[in-house]
Order: structure tokens, then sequence, then C-alpha cells
């Protein structure tokens, strides 16, 4: 059990209690109501007889969007995808394709079900993103519930009771418990509590004991949440053993657990059915005889009446002249493609860091998660292959597919490794939780975005102060990258977003440039 | 996936590297070696967003030694050498035949010099250069009997990035690499990051002919 927290260490922890003072008069109750924001309403000008032609360089979402917007209103639009794909980082792998990975090609083994299959990128989708849902139903792509956090999945850490995995739910439990207690003393010291009146002081106590499930006397001595060590249906459950605080804080873990339903992953998360790239099938369903697959844009100029494009094409240059260029190449790939961009814009593009996330997955031969009652969710480890994700799909059938390594924030530490390492190293973490994880699993893939061709990175990075914030000459950069070259040319995705690595950022970003030239060929034809 | 099966009949007729597909395979996603202007932009002249060094240019022999260097694991192998670090794995897949492949492809692209992006003293740089144009050349145009490549007209960026590694004997430093311990010897004379920014100025003064 833990030792008391002195009194000392608790007003550290708080910043000094006139802190708390100062936070209850910091609020207003003024204005901060949500408004419901509308998914923003494009009012693209039809152009009915008249004629502009528009190239998408690059088949991602936000070029998608694009053409399939401005199809509608009479433009004639040409999608040029330098791969064999569209769909970027909106990537779905299943039976027999292949992961393009340079210098690593791999194609994938998964038995050929529909359930079988792996989010290789994008793999949520919030309520909140109204713009990227809107489509998903004008496009007629069914979703279903993401289960996400999932308690009965496993934190595990070598620092942590000898490394035992640990069920999510106990873990979260008795941390809660713990730091319930905590509060309370705080809150029944004079000082304190003086800020709160009476009325105020219980209900916050009171929900202090709910939020640790505290005891009568605000103390926390385990908690039927934790689940039953045995019994609960037909008899009696008894409870299990409480974790001493002490070891929990053997792990830094909790700081994920304890906001995995805040944040981006807060509203309730949903996937199509099938695949993430059912949402590119949607738009191709539209515009996919427009699409020129491995197409590569050779050079980009941008003149006062239009944009010139040049691309390369079964070994053949081709040109292609038109009035306006949507381009959601990436940034660092632009760099090395000719054009005759400001030389702001060149910084802008030259100023964004690669992003570098790594995903792993494995055929599960059977769903062995299921006999440990875990359906979907993430388990949650303390080494480098970081989560391990049980799918939401397939539910009781004899196969799934696992993710087996999520580095989202680094990635490199994966991707420098050959394919046998990588592997190795996966299958090590993983038995780390499930023991005969290496005989359950079978047929990786692993997706290591920094290298994979036409792609060479995750999501954008602007800031290079992560926790700082942007700079104002971040922003500055980042407002040149957003408005159009001479009107013509407009820079699109995630990349062109304070908020990368999002469907819904692409969207909008590809939104905001078409509203935007929609003003300007209203002003043309007026 | 979508269009790619219409391509795959023109792919396999147009591409000469059809051999390195197997017939198995043809049902799936057909690929080939030339990955180069993924990485190098463009007819390869150089992309600074991912430090790939511009090969247009670049002489044939030259090129096919690092091809063949990267493959034997002579170059991009340590751990902080980390833009040979993503050229080892591709070169690693590359056969005898593909190498000259690709050493014909890239030969086909125009040479146009890169744009400058380093400054310092050129004096400096001059008197620094004296010595690397022993091999190098007094205009940086390369000694192939030597094996020493062309350095004018290569972005500046890279061979700072080079010359660095060449110090720290992230590069040079593998048994067989004969002509990379020579540069890593010679990068030993550079005292530190100002002298080398010097030099590569001073490169880009020099006309390569």
């Amino acid at each position: 059990m833990s030792k008391p927290v002195t009194r000392r260490e608790f007003l550290n922890l708080l910043g000094a209690a006139g802190g708390t003072a100062a936070a209850l008069r910091a609020g207003t109750a003024l204005g901060l109501l949500p408004g419901a924001v509308k998914a923003a309403n494009l009012d693209l000008l039809n152009l009915g007889s008249n004629q502009r032609r528009v190239a998408v360089l690059g088949g991602g979402i936000s070029g998608l969007t694009v053409a399939y917007e401005l199809q509608k209103m009479g433009y004639e639009c040409t999608i040029l995808e330098s791969s064999h794909r569209c769909g970027g980082r909106v990537f779905t792998v299943r039976n027999g394709d292949l992961i393009d990975e340079i210098g690593n090609r791999q194609y994938c083994e998964f038995d050929n079900d529909p359930h079988m299959y792996f989010n290789a990128g994008a793999a949520r989708i919030p309520s909140t993103h109204r713009n990227l849902l809107h489509y998903c139903k004008e496009l007629g792509v069914e979703l279903e519930v993401f289960i996400n956090e999932n308690k009965t999945c496993y934190v595990q850490d070598d620092a942590m009771l000898g490394g035992k995995p640990v069920r999510n739910i106990e873990y979260t439990t008795h941390l809660k418990g713990f730091m319930g207690e905590l509060l309370a003393k705080a809150l029944t010291e004079q000082e304190l509590d003086q800020p709160f009146s009476e009325s105020e002081a219980e209900t916050l106590l009171s929900i202090i004991d709910s939020f640790g499930d505290l005891n009568e006397s605000h103390l926390y001595t385990g908690s039927f949440r934790a689940g039953y060590a045995e019994g609960g249906f037909l008899k009696h459950g008894t409870q299990k053993d409480i974790i001493a605080f002490r070891d929990l804080l053997k792990t830094r873990l909790g700081r994920g657990l304890i906001n995995a339903n805040e944040g981006d992953t807060g509203p309730i998360l949903m996937q199509p059915v099938g695949g993430m790239d059912k949402i590119i099938d949607g738009y191709l369903n539209h515009v996919g005889s427009n699409v020129r697959y491995r197409a590569m844009v050779a050079g980009v100029q941008v003149n006062d009446d239009g944009v010139q494009i040049a691309y390369d094409q079964d070994g053949v240059r081709h040109s292609l002249d038109v009035d306006y260029c949507f381009n959601c190449i990436p940034s660092h790939l632009m760099t090395g493609i000719p054009n005759n961009f400001p030389e702001q814009y060149i910084r802008a593009l030259k100023y964004i860091r690669r992003g570098e996330a790594y995903k792993a997955a494995f055929q599960a031969k059977r769903r062995f998660w299921e006999d440990e009652d875990i359906y979907g969710g993430i388990t949650w480890m303390n080494n480098p292959s970081r989560q391990i994700w049980y799918p939401t799909a397939g539910i009781h059938k004899e196969k799934g597919v696992i993710l087996g390594a999520y580095d989202y924030g680094g990635g490199m530490y994966h991707t420098l490794m050959t394919q046998e390492e990588r592997i190795e190293a996966h299958l090590a973490d993983g038995e780390k939780v499930h023991p005969e994880y290496r005989n359950l699993v079978e047929k990786p893939i692993t997706v290591a975005w920094h290298r994979m061709n036409h792609m060479l990175g995750c999501s954008a990075r602007w800031s290079r102060n992560f926790g700082a914030g942007w700079t104002h000459e971040e922003e500055e950069l980042y407002h040149t990258l957003q408005a159009p070259v001479n009107g013509r040319h407009y820079m699109i995705g995630d990349q062109v977003s304070m908020h990368s690595a999002w469907q819904e950022s692409a969207v909008m970003s590809a939104q905001w440039a078409m509203a935007d030239m929609d003003q300007r060929v209203r002003a043309e034809l007026a | 996936m979508n269009g790619s099966r219409n391509l795959l009949v023109s792919v396999l007729m147009l591409m000469p590297l059809s051999g390195l597909i197997s017939a198995a395979e043809t049902e799936r996603e057909p690929y080939d070696d030339r990955y180069c202007t993924t990485c190098h932009g463009i007819d390869g002249i150089g992309n600074e967003g991912v430090q790939a060094p511009r090969l247009a240019g670049m002489e044939d022999w030259y090129l096919r030694r690092q091809l063949e260097n990267f493959r034997a694991g002579l170059r991009g192998r340590h751990p902080q050498d980390i833009e040979g670090l993503a050229m080892q794995p591709m070169a690693a897949k590359l056969t005898d035949a593909s190498i000259d492949e690709l050493v014909e492809w890239v030969g086909s692209w125009e040479y146009k010099p890169a744009e400058h992006t380093i400054s310092g003293d050129v004096n400096a740089g001059r008197r620094l250069y004296a010595s690397c144009a022993a091999c190098h050349g007094a205009d940086g145009e390369g000694n192939e009997a030597l094996g020493a490549p062309q350095l004018a007209g290569q972005n500046d960026w890279y061979l700072l990035t080079q010359l660095k590694n060449f110090k720290a004997r992230f590069r040079g430093n593998e048994q067989g690499d004969t002509y990379g311990q020579q540069m890593m010897t010679m990068a030993q004379s550079l005292p530190n990051e100002q002298a080398m920014r010097n030099v590569v100025a001073y490169i880009n003064t020099l006309s390569g002919n």
C-alpha cells in the first residue's frame, strides 16, 4: 500500500492553493457552449456551359475530394497518381497487395477474407470529423463503430511487477483510487477547501469519492471496478487484490491510459466496414476514370493564366495544361520536382519535416485474444512496438489481423531494421503480453511510412518544438503554403493543416482551396 | 488495384527490367527497380527535402561503384549515416543487370549544376581545396584514373553531409572501400564544420570543366 503523501508534496503537486482559487475565477460560463458547427457547406459555382480544366496531383484523399466536388460542378479533372493505387496514407492491405517500401517490397499473404485486412495508415474516424463523415454518407460508405479503448486489454512494462501484464481496468482502477484518496485528503485540509463554499466542497468530495471508488472515510481499499477475482454471477464476486501504488508508478504508461478517451480519440470512433480504403473506392466510383496511374509529376510551371504540368508515364514525358492545379504531393517530394514557385513558398515546402510513423501487423491463426475476454481495443506496452490492436472486425471468426506495432511518434527505430529484425522485435515484444504469441501469429507485414515509395514520410511536422507550439515564423510559412500561387496552384492535404495525420484535415484543406478558387472563377465569369 | 491492371500489359512491354518480375507474380502488382526518382528528384536533379543528391551528370563509373558499395554493405551501414541507411537496402536488392540498367537510365538525364544553398569564406575554402585538387581536379572535374568523382555541380548540402560523414568515420571506415578509406583520411584535415562550409562554398565556384 501507499505511504501517505505529505502535505508539502501535495501542495507542490497542485502548484499551491492560491492557484486553485485563481482557477476558480478564471473560467466563465459565458460563450463556452459548443455550437453546432455544420460541415463546411461548399457552395461552388456550377460552370454550366463554361469550361475549366483542373489537374489534381496525387490521388490522396484531399486530391480525390477536389476531383469529386469539381467534377460535379462541370470541371474537367485529371488526377495524376505516381503509384499503382490511390489513397496515399489511406491504405488498406489485403491478400496479394503490394507494400512498396523502397528496399523492402512485400506482398501481403493474409487469407483472402473480407475481415482479413489491415489499415496501415488512417484507421479511425472520430464522430466530430464532420466533413469526412459527410463524404462517407454521400458516397455510401458503410461505417461501424471502432473499438479503441478497451479496458480488458493489457498494460505491460518490464519495470512493473516483473513484467507481468496487467489488465488496463485493474491498472486504471487502482491508479484512480489512489489519486482520488490524495485529492480527498487535500480537499479536507482547511486551507485547500477554503476557496470553495460548503456545498461546492461537498459536491467536489462526492465526485472525488466516485472517481476513486473511495470508502466512507475517503480511503481507497480496492474496488470491484477492477473486475472479480472469482464469482460475480451465481455467487458473490470476490475482490481482486490491490496493486500497490508504488508498483503502479513503476510505469509511465498511465499517462496514455488516463486520457485514451479524450482529445482526438475522445469522440466515438468509427471505421468503414471492410477497410478504410472503402472511402477511396467511394470517390473512385465517381472519378476513377480520371485517374492516370503510375504517372509521376515531372514539373509544375505556374503561369498567369494557368498551370503547365509535365508528367512521366510508361516511359514517356507528357504535358498537361490546366487552368487550376491542386497538389497533394508530399512537400518533401515536391522539392525534388522542377517548378517555378516563389522563393518563400519553396522555403515553406522545405521547412516541413516528414513524419516517421510505423505500423506492423500479423495474421493470427486463431483469435486468441477472445479467449481472454478481449474484443477489439488496444494493449499498451512500454517497449518499441508500443501497442497491440485487436481487430474490431470479424468477431468470433476463426482468424483475424492483429496490429503488432504502432510507433506513432518516432518509428525510425524499426524503420532502420531489416524486415527479419522488425518481425523478431514485434514477436519478442508481443510475447511479453501473450506468452504463446510467437506461435499464434504468422504472415507479418510492416509499413514504414518513411520508406514507402512515392511517400517517404508520414504526416507532416510543422512545429520544430512540439511542446512549445508553433512559432510565429512557422505560422507565416504555413499561411504562405496555404495561399495559392498566382491564384492558380494550391498545395493541399493534411500537410496544409495545423492538425496533420487526420483525414478530416486533408478534406478541409481541399475544401478551403476549392472555396478560394471558386471566388476567382466567379470573378472571372462575372 | 484500380487502373493498375489495365497498365500491366503496357508496363511489362515498355519496361526493360521486366525480367525482374517472376512469372508467378504477374497476377500481382508488378514492380521494377526504378525507384531512383522518388528520392533523387525528377531526372535525378537531387532533392534537398529528403537529402538525396543529384544523380544527373554523375560519372557512370562512380555511380556504379557506389551502387556496388552500397549493395556490398561497404557504405550505408553505419547507424549514424541516416541517408546512407535509406539507400543501402534499396541497393541490396539490385542485380548486376539492374545496376547496368540504372546506370544507363541515369546517363540519359541532362546535367544541370545544382543551385547553391551554402555560403562560406571562399578564399579560406580555396586554400583548403588545394589538397582536394590533387584527386578531384583543380576545377572539381573529378579524375576517373584516381577514382575521384566530380564535385562541381553537386548539391552543396550533400557535399557537406559527406564531408561530415567521412570526418566522423560514418563513411569510408569499411575494409574493402579503398577510395572511401582514402577520403576518410583526407577529411580529418578539415578541423571543423566551418572549414567544410568554406571548402564547399569554394567548390560552388568551380566549373567542373
